[in-house]
Formats: C-alpha cells, structure tokens, sequence
C-alpha cells in the first residue's frame, strides 16, 4: 500500500479513508448486484451456468471507476468499449433511458460474441457516468453454429457485426433494430431474452447508483471516484516501484490458426522504467489468416490482467489502476488485428498465453509471485440443430475448464476456467436437460498436470454422444494438443499435459482425430462437422505446467496424488524419484 | 509540438487509423505531431512522447 493513503492530507478537499470506502464498496455492490439480476434472469447456460458477463460503472469520461469478480477479460476490454462508444457518438448524444449496444472488435471491442450494452445515468439533469454490462452471446450468426468459427478468414464469418447503436431510446426499444439482430441469430428468442436480461442488469445499476448520489451528494460521488482512481494509480505505480529496473522478455507459440497448419510466434518485452511498466509485443508474427488474431483491447486486457496477478489483490480495481501500464500492439499482428481480419479466438486462446508471456517474462526478479503456464485453451466446443425432443433448434456455446500453472508455494487449479475467463463450468445436468448430448465421462487426466515441487493443475476429460433422433453440427476452437505446445514450467517444473478433441462414429472401436475422420485441416480446428445418433466427441483439456524440481515434492502430498489417481504409480516414480509403490 | 486532428470517415468507412505508438485505433481525434521530419498520428500527446523516448530510440533514429 503506498504510503500517501488519501488521509495523509487534513485539508478539506480530501475525502478522509471511510467516505472513499464506503463509496468504493458501494460501486463494487453495484456491480455485483448487476451480476445477481443477469443470472437469474438470462436464457442461456453461458450466462446463468457460465457467468460469461461482467459488469461495470464508468464516470462521465469514460473512465471505470467500479467493477467486481466477474470475467478479467471483458473487464479490461470494457474500457476500451465504452470510450471509444462515448466518443463516436458524442457524450451529448446520451438522453436518459438509452441503452447503447455495441460488439465491433475493430471500435475498442474484444471478439465479436461479446456484446455490450451501455446505459448513461443522469443525476439533477446532468449526465454522471454509464453502467456497463459486457456478455458472450451464445449465438450471433455467420458461418458457423455457435458464432465460433475457426476456420474464420474475415470478421464477415464471425457473426452480425455491430457498431455502437441505440438499442433503446428514452426506454422505449427500436424495434427495427431489434428484428435486424434476432433475423441475423440462430437462436433469435435467447439472443432476445439474454439482451433484456443485460439490459435489466443495467436499470438496477442505475437506480442504486442514483440512490447513492442523492444519499451522499454528487460532489462527493464524483470526487470520490476521482479520488480513488488518483489512489489506485498511485498504489500501482509503487507496486511497480519495487520491480528492479529492466526489460524482459519471453517467447510463446500456438500451434496453429486454424487455416494454415504453420505455428505462430508471439514475443513480448517488459521494460519495467521506474514506476512505469511498458509492455512491447513488436516481434511477434504478423496478422494470420485464421481467428486467433487478438484485437489491441483483447492484448491490452490481457496485460493488465497479468499484472494484477502479480501485486496487491487489494488495489481498487479501476481505471487509475491501469494508467502506470503502457502497452505497445504492433497493428495488423497477431496481438492488434486489423480490419476485416478474423477474431473470435483471440479472446479465448490467444489471451491466456499474452497474459502468461507477461507473467512469465517477469519470472526472474517475482519469482514468489508468478505461476507457471495454464492449459491456456478454452477449449471452445460450440453445437446445434433440431432437438428431438422440442423440435426448437438449439445452440450452444461450451467452455472447458484446464489446468492451472502451479505457483511458488501451492499447486495450480484443477478443472478450472482460464484465469482470464473466471468463468463456471457448465454443469452435466445442463447438458442433458438442454441438448440432445449424453456424457459418459467427465474426470480429470491423471498426470496431467505439470510435474514439480508444486505440481499444475490437471486438465479434464469430457465424453460426450449424441442422442437418439438428434442431429448436430459442431466446431471447435482448441489450442496446446500437441506435445510441443504444451503449458511451460518453472523453475525446473514439467509441462502440462496437452488437450484433445476426437471422434468416435457410431460402429467406430476407436476415436479418431477430426482431420482422420472428417479431413479437416487442423486437429483442434474446425467448422460445421456433423455429427449424428451415436457419435461420441472426447473433449480433452490441457493441463497446467508444474513449478520447482519435482523431485522436492514434499512426500505426503506426492502419496495423497498417487491415491487420488492424480498422478500415476509410474510418473510418480519417473518424474518425481518416488521410491515405493 | 503536435495538434488535434478530426478523423473524418463517410458511414460506410470502418475507421482504420492506428496510433504510431501504442497501434490503438483513434475514433475521432488524432493527436499528430512531426517527428524526425515526418507526420506521425498519435491516441495521445502521452503516445507521442513515448514514441520519442521508447521506439524512436530502439528504431535507430535519433530523438530530437
């Protein structure tokens, strides 16, 4: 905590320590508050089972100046959305009761599947501020079911591209817009109740924001929030402070774009400048083909995630905290796609990497407080058709948990979405109850999980088959399934395990990779495959890299992994010198 | 020292002006600035002056 907390001033221009609190806590319930009301009330999995939203508050400049524990990755993209949303439509342009809806990658947005919807709140006749609510669509249209399309060459195959339009005027909706989005979805009714449900969270927000300005004044609200952003800034820049002096780098591959078989190179420097933190990724491979280019927001997000993990969890999470963090995108990367390349895996598999490749840039002078390399991968499995059982076309988009990096002083999360995403796993009794799919399996892989003092977290195995009189057509979006690609280590710690996707068609003995059965170009990429009565999909996650020497895992814990089935008799006493069994 | 300028787009333009430095895309003002002899465009004066202490170096130009 830097040593200029806000009461070290006695003068009356300073809110004293318990009015900033009392206020922080209020924006960061707000938005919690917000995130109540969207689960409960949206159509889909991914929002009321995934939690795939989050929600924030902005002051009049477009600051952010509130948020809670939702996805880190639409946190930080949200500033980019919402200024450059306040910006090209003009602040004045804002009345009261409007909802502005927004996902263009190319105006400040992350992939085209998150949708924003932006709301001003006016107090005394003057616009305040904007509350926010940025949620994954589950269904947008384009080539693909599912919106995921992986072998995406252009944003025209993505989905129904949106600029910052008024949704909703005065709190009366414009329905010709309203027809145009749904006519363009696959699913025209969630898209339908999950847009009401964001905009639903968003009335709450303004009415407890309302209510807390007229309980404490709006001079006190505003300097408040111009307080606190001054205090986190302030709390960052010494955070970074006592980094030592220096530029790091670090190097990472994907294995693929989807498109072209061909690895692609991401590179980054850390140069940490006094209280400053510039992070360069010039170096890293130009634009590809496929969807895994991230856009400026997406990288951006990803940085200031990574370094979150790496200082004080306590620093108010707002737009103050951001400004000591300098981030430079070479434009037409893969790191700052240009117009009209492809997107929508930038968000889910390029993202984790970007921010682990800080993380682990900076390795050497923090080595008590980075983690080793996650699985990385959402492992984006998206499906629909015609259940048998409604005869209403269905379509959903799927999540996987993986591995965790292992940590210093802990092993990584088991199961667990990308720590980017902070998302839930979509329970069993959803699949079944929503969609034409059985799961036969769900377990973790042993030894997936990075050998090392401190051992990652294993990834997971879903097996799932098609349902009797059903029919779907699946893609998928998977990265590190390949034995060079696999989550890194430290510190003399193993690599995770890879991921997985494989088929088994109905009278198959065996699965089998999805080039070998239906000669897609890439194993963990691909559009539109159908699947029908008795085909089985095995969705396998990556596993986290280890961290330490794994011949100093303490015994115990060694023992309780070999009795768990976590980690295998044989790797146990191959990787680890264990001695019985 | 550099000055605002307007973005002008017709509604059927997808803006595509990054900034030199940070490579955000800029939707109305670019801030544009002569360095070295030639017009850069800038998010910022922020970005402008990091241009000129951090990629004007490592690009083998000489600040001025």
């Amino acid at each position: 905590m830097p040593t200029d907390t806000p009461d070290a001033d006695n003068s009356h221009d300073v809110l004293d320590p318990v009015q900033l609190t009392i206020v922080n806590n209020a924006f960061v319930n707000i938005c919690r508050e917000m995130g109540i009301t969207m689960m409960r009330t949206a159509f889909s999995p991914i929002f009321n089972e995934g939690l795939d939203f989050s929600c924030v508050l902005f002051d009049k400049d477009g600051d952010m100046i509130g948020q809670a524990e939702f996805c880190p990755a639409q946190l930080a993209a949200s500033i980019f959305i919402v200024r450059w949303t306040v910006e090209e439509l003009g602040a004045n342009s804002f009345e009261p009761g409007d909802v502005v809806l927004h996902n263009d990658p190319y105006r400040g947005g992350a992939h085209i599947p998150e949708h924003s919807v932006i709301r001003p709140v006016f107090h005394e006749g003057e616009l305040w501020g904007f509350v926010a609510n940025v949620g994954h669509l589950a269904e947008i249209g384009g080539k693909a079911v599912g919106s995921f399309a992986a072998d995406a060459t252009e944003i025209f195959q993505e989905g129904l591209r949106i600029p910052p339009i008024k949704l909703v005027s005065r709190d009366r909706n414009n329905m010709d817009l309203w027809r145009l989005i749904m006519a363009n979805h696959r699913t025209p009714r969630n898209t339908w109740g999950d847009l009401n449900a964001q905009i639903g969270s968003l009335r709450v927000a303004e009415r407890r924001l309302i209510e807390l300005l007229e309980r404490h004044g709006g001079d006190l609200v505003t300097r408040a929030s111009q307080e606190l952003m001054d205090y986190s800034e302030r709390w960052m820049r010494a955070e970074i402070a006592e980094i030592p002096d220096g530029t790091y780098r670090f190097t990472d591959r994907m294995e693929d774009d989807g498109v072209v078989a061909e690895p692609v190179t991401l590179e980054v420097a850390v140069t940490v400048d006094g209280d400053e933190l510039i992070v360069d990724w010039t170096g890293t491979d130009p634009q590809v083909r496929g969807p895994i280019n991230a856009t400026y927001g997406v990288t951006a997000g990803a940085v200031y995630n990574a370094i979150f993990h790496l200082t004080d969890s306590s620093i108010p999470k707002n737009s103050g905290a951001y400004r000591p963090i300098r981030i430079i995108a070479p434009p037409g990367t893969v790191v700052n796609v240009q117009y009209p390349g492809p997107s929508v895996g930038g968000n889910t598999e390029t993202h984790p990497k970007l921010a682990d490749m800080v993380v682990g840039a900076l390795a050497p002078v923090l080595p008590d407080r980075v983690a080793a390399a996650e699985g990385a991968s959402c492992c984006n499995f998206l499906f629909g058709g015609n259940h048998p059982k409604t005869g209403e076309y269905f379509a959903n988009y799927h999540l996987e948990g993986c591995g965790w990096g292992a940590k210093s002083y802990d092993d990584g999360n088991d199961a667990t979405i990308v720590a980017n995403g902070n998302c839930r796993n979509t329970p069993v009794e959803i699949f079944e109850t929503r969609f034409p799919l059985r799961t036969l399996e769900y377990s973790l892989i042993p030894d997936s999980g990075g050998a090392g003092r401190h051992r990652g977290g294993l990834g997971t195995r879903r097996v799932m088959r098609v349902e009797e009189g059903a029919e779907i057509t699946a893609s998928a979006l998977f990265d590190r399934t390949k034995d060079e690609f696999r989550a890194w280590g430290l510190d003399g710690g193993g690599p995770g395990g890879y991921g997985a996707i494989l088929v088994k068609r109905a009278g198959d003995d065996a699965f089998r990779s999805f080039p070998e059965a239906f000669g897609t170009v890439s194993a963990s990429k691909f559009t539109n495959i159908v699947l029908r009565a008795g085909d089985e999909v095995l969705l396998d996650s990556p596993g986290g890299g280890g961290y330490g020497d794994p011949r100093e895992r303490d015994r115990a814990r060694l023992e309780r992994d070999v009795a768990e089935g976590l980690v295998t008799p044989a790797s146990a006493r191959e990787l680890y010198g264990w001695e019985q069994g | 020292m550099g000055a605002w300028e307007p973005v002008v787009t017709q509604v059927w333009d997808t803006v595509v002006t990054p900034c030199d430095c940070c490579g955000q895309v800029v939707p109305k003002q670019l801030w544009v600035a002569d360095v070295d002899g030639e017009r850069r465009q800038f998010c910022s004066p922020e970005c402008e002056a990091l241009y000129r202490r951090y990629i004007v170096p490592r690009s083998g130009q000489v600040a001025p």
